[in-house]
């Protein structure tokens, strides 16, 4: 793996969903499932893998089909993505 | 692993610009409530030195309306972004900018209002200033929205 590029984060679906939660508040699992068409079960278990990391914290509220799944980025995984996305970067342009 | 890498740089530029772009169609009703809500916090300056107690509570009730109204709007969105954080495609760049150079502006606007006609009118013109601002603001968001997904595919 090339320095900077972080192997839990390099997956296209766990990127694309890390890119959204660098840029909301927060995001409901619901707006993550539409915007990447994936299944629930597999939209679970990148969530799952990106929460082991510790670059993701998740909230849930409510009960029932009320209930509601929120993710928000953490520290962590503001770092990674910054350190990943400037790696790909460097790669492409050299490094700035 | 070039071609990987800008690969993985399209699905970030696309990804990061998602909670800009995809979002609920904004409500009429939205803008006058706004404008009501400010015009609420200004008029509640009428108690200020007559009444503290009705002057705190209003405000108090004010601001949970604001909380639950953020609440509301952010599970309704899906990913509200939040100016400061991220990096927002550059057509919503440029209209924050204008948002928030023209903020000050407004306040400055209602403030010179209320020395010289008083809390009611300065409330009045909060009122029309917020509702027409936001009203403007929107109709310039969703035409800045729609030009990234068409520049981003």
């Amino acid at each position: 793996m090339i320095d900077g590029l972080d192997p839990v984060i390099h997956a296209p679906k766990r990127l694309a969903a890390m890119a959204v939660l660098a840029n909301a508040t927060t995001v409901t699992f619901k707006f993550l499932k539409d915007y990447l068409g994936v299944a629930d079960s597999d939209l679970s278990k990148h969530m799952s893998a990106l929460e082991a990391a510790g670059y993701v914290a998740t909230t849930k509220s409510g009960h029932g089909r009320g209930a509601t799944t929120t993710y928000r980025m953490t520290k962590t995984g503001q770092q990674a993505y910054t350190t990943h996305r400037d790696a790909l970067r460097n790669l492409l342009d050299g490094p700035q | 692993m070039e071609s990987d890498a800008g690969e993985q740089l399209r699905i970030i530029e696309r990804a990061e610009a998602a909670p800009y772009v995809s979002y609920p169609k904004t409500a009429w009703w939205y803008p006058p409530v706004v404008g009501a809500w400010v015009a609420g916090m200004i008029g509640t300056f009428t108690w200020w030195r007559e009444n503290s107690a009705l002057f705190f509570a209003s405000l108090a009730i004010l601001l949970a309306l604001e909380l639950g109204f953020l609440n509301w709007m952010q599970r309704r969105h899906g990913a509200m972004p939040f100016p400061g954080r991220g990096r927002p495609p550059r057509e919503i760049g440029r209209l924050w900018k204008g948002y928030f150079l023209t903020l000050p502006v407004i306040v400055l606007v209602v403030a010179a209002v209320w020395w010289l006609g008083g809390v009611p009118v300065a409330a009045g013109t909060g009122f029309v200033l917020v509702t027409a601002g936001i009203w403007y603001y929107e109709r310039r968001y969703a035409i800045a929205a729609a030009k990234v997904r068409e520049r981003l595919g």
